[in-house]
């Protein structure tokens, strides 16, 4: 197999896909502390990221899946069992004892 | 600078930093410069990327896309022009003042992290399995055979789950060898590669020769695996660890 056989693409021809571009651009490059506007913490873009990444708006709603609207987080709304669940879910990412084996 | 309005409550959105390099990278980014590096930035409403509001925002697929996506670009278009350090989504300063401060306080580390970036860039790699994972347990004549059937089909599986992290640590192995730094990155499920075949693989790279690399690439293609080439990134996934801390 030659290089020129490779599935490849540069950006100038075709957008990256959306996947690539986030798994990037979410969590990756100069994190700054102090005096800006926005310092949102790793943990919270995760959640984010999580969410996104579970498919694509469109994908999302062809599913029937309304993952922002039920988002604590996202929607700021105060459903105390998706807290719950996106509590353990850090934890597990974390590496923590989850709260729902405590229980 | 006239033809891009300003918003009133403008804030210094900061996608990363640059070297000497003087151009602009589109009409609406400002080159700030502090002594030997300088910083790429746009005038940004800071209502628009207000804290309290900004969730709101990120659940909006829209116009999270959207900024991504400009985010990607203004800093593709310094990458034609030489190395750069990028920046995570929404660094967003109140004033220029702070700005400034954090690019004279941590010159030394951006431009020893620009020095190094000189000449690479970053490519991702990615593989999916061609070949179709073993088949599910058909109909089984007895309930002794179905589950002779089934310890099979999850052996197979947990072989074949072992075969697949053999292929990508030598994979890892082979394309380290031909960077200059290389990471793994999470896989990424069907919906989000966009492909039917599962993704095994999924590692980014800094490279300085990049024939060098497809060459190793090409070579260390296993039967059974397609690859993909992505980039050149911003190199996201090699900004020094002191700068990609809060």
């Amino acid at each position: 197999m030659s290089s020129r056989d490779l599935d490849s693409y540069g950006h100038g021809s075709h957008p990256a896909q959306l996947a690539d571009v986030l798994e990037r651009v979410l969590d990756k490059g100069i994190v700054i502390a102090g005096d800006i506007q926005i310092n949102l913490l790793d943990i919270e873009l995760l959640t984010v990221k999580i969410r996104l990444l579970i498919a694509s708006a469109d994908k999302a709603r062809e599913m029937g899946i309304d993952w922002w609207q039920n988002d604590p987080f996202l929607s700021g709304s105060n459903g105390q069992g998706q807290l719950e669940d996106r509590l353990r879910k850090l934890e597990e990412k974390a590496g923590l004892p989850t709260t729902s084996e405590e229980e | 600078m006239a033809a891009v309005p300003v918003p009133d409550d403008a804030g210094w959105y900061l996608y990363g930093v640059v070297g000497d390099q003087p151009e602009r990278p589109a009409p609406d980014v400002l080159v700030l410069r502090e002594g030997a590096v300088a910083g790429l930035a746009s005038r940004v409403s800071l209502a628009e990327f207000d804290e309290a509001a900004l969730p709101q925002r990120l659940a909006d697929a829209a116009w999270l896309e959207e900024k991504i996506r400009a985010h990607e670009q203004v800093l593709e278009s310094a990458l034609a022009v030489g190395p750069v350090v990028p920046c995570r989504f929404c660094t967003v300063y109140r004033d220029e003042r702070e700005l400034r401060r954090f690019l004279a306080d941590r010159a030394d580390v951006l431009s020893s992290a620009l020095d190094r970036l000189q000449g690479r860039v970053e490519l991702g790699v990615k593989a999916f399995a061609t070949a179709a994972a073993p088949s599910q347990a058909g109909e089984a004549e007895s309930g002794r055979a179905y589950l002779e059937a089934r310890r099979r089909e999850k052996q197979a599986r947990e072989e074949l789950r072992e075969t697949r992290a053999a292929i990508a640590h030598d994979l890892h192995r082979r394309l380290v060898a031909a960077a200059e730094d290389g990471v793994l990155l999470d896989l990424q499920s069907r919906e989000l590669s966009g492909r039917d075949a599962e993704m095994i693989f999924n590692g980014s790279y800094l490279v300085s020769d990049r024939a060098r690399f497809e060459d190793a690439l090409a070579e260390a293609v296993p039967e059974g695996f397609d690859l993909e080439l992505t980039g050149p990134w911003p190199p996201y996934n090699f900004v020094p660890e002191e700068l990609a801390r809060p």
